[in-house]
């Protein structure tokens, strides 16, 4: 098992990150009253750990105890009959799922779903009818029908189940839905709280952790906590015992990002582009999501233009980013911006060096 | 079982209503006993009665339903007649019969198909004939697969022969197919349904096996038989193909009788269809089993402007000699189209005056009325032109533009553009002109243009390169806007399709204003297809090993195990099985990425993906 999976807390009591909101969250539910919920925040932030240490605070061990299930819905839509295959996981208390798997046909399920479990509610220890929570995963993307749906449900059901959802960026989810729910941020968490935690780790695992390495560990995590853990552990398997000065191992993709940066920076020609198509094809190809692709690349570019230009690529970048979310084919946008970037490279150094 | 009627021809109609198409001297129409066919509704009501040339031939008729039909595969031609009410109408009165049969030619000299080909076909006749005759049932091939365009007179070259000979021509002619409700009709009277393909089977198991039985009446001169199956019957799904195949594959090796099979070969533009691959499929596997094929070409334009106005002398109907040319050129060798036609362009006059000049019958696309509005009236009826998607793609990427600006535009003209985006005029149509003729879809047009257009550009000028792509990202804008929810409105969707097709083109032709020297290039299938259908395929994966996070009681974002779960997990995984060094940190992907490589070898696009295009 992953040290980010053994180490995670399992209660709300074991969290060590973002204990005061595990201290609310535990005074919510212990008054019996659950509002819906909107956990957002960052990748890595620890969103979903929170959500199960709630879960266990709520139901208890059987909240762990889960099923995956691979179901097909039969959805009546008016004329036609459509089929729909989702994976949930779920235990005798709460159902979970990302109903964003099934594209656009999301707002379907979202309906299916809580109404069926509205039908069968459990019914607790003294004879109460309880409620069952409905965990849904990236509730930013999910359709703007499947939000207007998702909202008319929550009411509808607010009886008989309660949702808590979960979602990188609050921006894109419907002001409607946000306004019924209680919104929790989990920030991203402090490089000083990461390396308490990597030292929480490493005082279990038994390692001796040399000064400053776990800070830089923690630096190069991106303030994400599971991207630190990983890293941590790769570096132990890497090397061990730890020196300070030990090279932390990149995450293949990102590599090959700064790898495509470099081609472009030496040589700015079409040929040279379609070399690049070729990478960010294989990039694609291993489901990197392109959104975080155009990011690593700009953060990449940044790093090693000159400051008047600077501007001018986060513009483009940011344009092609928009574009991106609206088309259908992220190469298309991705190697415009990568055009973009040549283009204006090229021009700024035959001004400058003639 | 089998009987034999001496008439010269039977027609087979189902409801005879107006009897004024009939030649009413020399044919007579039956109609069916009523227990095989009375049942059939059919939706044109002036089925054109066509009669036929009298000849030897004779029908059979037998007792199971639908067994030999003669009737001539025009539907084309009864849609255009009885599409257009108005115009058939108004020219009934001096047009008595389709002038497609009135002049089908009677004698050899009158084809006008190539005579090597009429020659090479009539010879093979002529020696399976005499062998025939002579050592019956000896194992030589029997059939002959004669292939081509529809209208180069595939049909009529085998009736002409077999007049010639003598020979008695026994037809499969495809039935008409059994429409539901008539089903529905039939199963009370207790009927049961027998597809097409099971007719067939049938029909070539017993003239495979039992030959043709000659009546007792023409025992004295025992005419030589001729077997003629015209239009194979449409199969769908594999299985069926696949017995339609081994069925003729039997008849190839064993049959007695000369047999000729038509298949008419559709325009290449259509042959991502299915059905035109598999019949070339089919054709393969016939000519495997020894049996003699000969193509039929498109009928030259000389040919089919001597037949033409042959014709119009003995109508005696003034046509110049520009306008048959014209008529000609239209019909793209399709002689039956041509003489049609010209049919129409006498009665011409009376349709104009009858406002049916749009009249529905002309089911062709957007580009026919853009002629019809630029070259007029003359242009009303032709083939529609077609190009193939690669010709079409090399005319976009190779971007060949006049020399030099036409002065002659005056200023008040043209629109005033600063320099740098003024560009010269294109030395081809319209583009959207050339998408429609290349039946081009948006989508593939795109990514076809996306793949390849980069070779195209001169390697100093990274400017266009950016101009073009950012078209391109315009055009996947236009193609994803109001994706799924417009499904209803499918005009709508038609409107972007064509306009993300358009500025997709237009942005390569204007974008590429430095194009690269020309050379030969081959035009490449579109790697985005294989990276999307493997990176699918991934996230298939990824999505089933999702749970590996959290311990398995809850799941993870496709996204977070992407990129960090997957990176971490395979490093770990080479360092366990003792990869010692950091460079085994390539990228790992590869083994992927050749799996996948193979299994699109067998696909079905891979066999376009090398297709060459020349320099025009």
């Amino acid at each position: 098992m992953l040290w980010v999976d053994k180490y995670r807390p399992k209660t709300l009591d074991q969290v060590i990150v973002h204990q005061e909101i595990a201290e609310n969250l535990k005074k919510l539910v212990t008054e019996q009253d659950c509002p819906h919920l909107l956990f957002y925040g960052p990748s890595g932030s620890g969103k979903k750990t929170l959500i199960m240490a709630l879960l266990r605070q709520i139901f208890g061990t059987s909240a762990e105890k889960v099923k995956v299930e691979n179901r097909t819905w039969k959805i009546d839509a008016g004329s036609r009959t459509i089929d729909l295959e989702l994976t949930t996981l779920s235990s005798t208390n709460h159902v979970e799922l990302s109903p964003s798997d099934v594209g656009f046909q999301d707002r379907y399920i979202v309906q299916e779903i809580i109404k069926e479990m509205a039908k069968n509610r459990p019914i607790d220890t003294k004879g109460k009818k309880g409620y069952k929570v409905l965990v849904l995963n990236e509730v930013d993307k999910l359709s703007r029908e499947a939000q207007h749906s998702l909202r008319r449900t929550m009411e509808k059901y607010s009886a008989s189940c309660r949702l808590i959802l979960c979602c990188n960026s609050s921006s894109k989810v419907t002001e409607a839905i946000r306004s019924r729910c209680l919104n929790v941020r989990i920030n991203a968490p402090k490089e000083e709280q990461i390396v308490k935690v990597l030292e929480f780790i490493g005082k279990k695992e038994g390692l001796q952790l040399p000064p400053g390495f776990a800070a830089r560990i923690a630096d190069k995590s991106n303030r994400s906590l599971r991207r630190a853990i990983l890293s941590f552990e790769t570096c132990r398997v890497q090397q061990y015992p730890f020196s300070s000065n030990q090279a932390i191992p990149p995450m293949d993709w990102e590599e090959y990002v700064s790898e495509i940066c470099s081609d472009i920076m030496r040589e700015q020609s079409p040929k040279r582009l379609f070399q690049v198509r070729g990478k960010l094809y294989e990039l694609l190809i291993n489901c990197i999501p392109p959104e975080i692709i155009l990011k690593k690349l700009l953060s990449e570019l940044l790093k090693k233009l000159d400051e008047e230009l600077k501007h001018e690529v986060c513009h483009w970048a940011a344009y092609y980013e928009h574009r991106m979310r609206m088309g259908q084919k992220a190469i298309f946008h991705l190697e415009a911006f990568l055009a973009k970037f040549m283009s204006i490279y090229k021009a700024f150094l035959i001004a400058t060096f003639g | 079982m089998r009987k034999m009627r001496d008439t010269n021809l039977m027609i087979l109609s189902s409801d005879d209503e107006d009897d004024c198409d009939y030649k009413p001297n020399s044919h007579r129409s039956y109609t069916k006993n009523p227990k095989s066919r009375s049942f059939i509704t059919r939706t044109n009501p002036r089925q054109p009665k066509k009669p036929r040339v009298s000849g030897s031939r004779s029908r059979f008729s037998r007792d199971s339903p639908n067994l030999f039909e003669v009737g001539f595969p025009e539907e084309d031609f009864e849609e255009l007649f009885s599409g257009s009410k108005v115009s058939a109408g108004s020219g009934r009165s001096n047009v008595k019969e389709l002038w497609v049969d009135k002049y089908k030619p009677h004698s050899l000299e009158e084809l006008a198909v190539h005579k090597k080909k009429v020659e090479e076909v009539k010879s093979w006749f002529e020696e399976r004939l005499k062998t025939t005759k002579n050592l019956q049932g000896n194992l030589i091939n029997n059939v002959v697969v004669i292939n081509g365009k529809a209208g180069v007179g595939k049909s009529t070259t085998i009736h002409v022969i077999a007049s010639h000979f003598g020979a008695r021509l026994c037809e499969w002619n495809t039935p008409t197919p059994t429409i539901w409700q008539e089903h529905v009709h039939n199963t009370n009277t207790g009927i049961q349904y027998t597809s097409k393909l099971d007719e067939f089977v049938n029909f070539i198991e017993k003239i495979r096996k039992y030959g043709l039985i000659p009546s007792s009446s023409s025992e004295d001169t025992k005419p030589s038989i001729m077997l003629l199956i015209d239009d194979l019957p449409m199969t769908n799904g594999r299985v069926a193909f696949e017995r339609l195949q081994s069925c003729l594959l039997h008849l190839v090796r064993s049959t007695q009788l000369p047999t000729a099979i038509l298949v008419s070969d559709y325009d290449e533009a259509d042959s991502a269809d299915h059905t035109a691959r598999r019949l070339e499929q089919l054709q393969l596997s016939l000519e495997n089993a020894g049996a003699c094929k000969v193509s039929f070409n498109p009928i030259t334009i000389n040919s089919i402007k001597k037949t033409l106005s042959r014709i119009c002398r003995q109508e005696q109907c003034s046509v110049t000699d520009e306008q048959l040319d014209l008529i000609a050129k239209g019909s793209g060798g399709d002689i039956r189209h041509a003489i049609t036609s010209l049919q129409l362009f006498c009665v011409k006059p009376d349709l104009v005056l009858n406002g049916s000049y749009s009249t529905p019958s002309y089911s062709f696309g957007k580009e026919d009325d853009i002629d019809a509005l630029v070259s007029g009236i003359s242009f009303l009826f032709g083939r529609d032109e077609t190009l193939s998607l690669f010709h079409a793609l090399g005319k976009f990427l190779h971007n060949k533009r006049e020399t030099e600006v036409a002065n002659a535009i005056t200023p008040g003209d043209a629109f005033l553009v600063q320099e740098n985006f003024s560009r010269l005029p294109l030395k081809m149509d319209a583009p959207e002109k050339i998408l429609c003729q290349a039946h081009g879809q948006a989508r593939p047009v795109t990514d076809f243009l996306h793949e390849n257009v980069l070779d195209f550009i001169s390697d100093e000028a990274m400017d266009d390169a950016w101009h073009v792509s950012s078209y391109f990202s315009d055009s996947d804008l236009l193609l994803s806007s109001f994706r799924g929810m417009l499904a209803r409105y499918n005009e709508a969707e038609n409107v972007l399709q064509s306009a993300a097709a358009s500025v997709a083109v237009r942005g390569v032709l204007f974008g590429n204003s430095h194009p690269s020297p020309p050379r030969w290039r081959a035009v490449q299938k579109p790697k985005l297809w294989q990276a999307e259908k493997s990176m699918l395929h991934n996230q298939k994966e990824i999505a089933r090993q999702r749970f590996i996070a959290y311990n398995g009681s809850s799941s993870c974002n496709v996204s977070d195990v992407a990129t960090e779960y997957m990176p971490v997990l395979k490093w770990l995984e080479h360092r366990a099985s003792g990869f010692e060094d950091n460079q085994a940190l390539v990228y790992c992907n590869k083994t992927d990425d050749e799996s996948c490589d193979r299994m699109s070898l067998d696909d079905k696009e891979s066999d376009i993906s090398d297709d060459e295009i020349e320099e025009w």
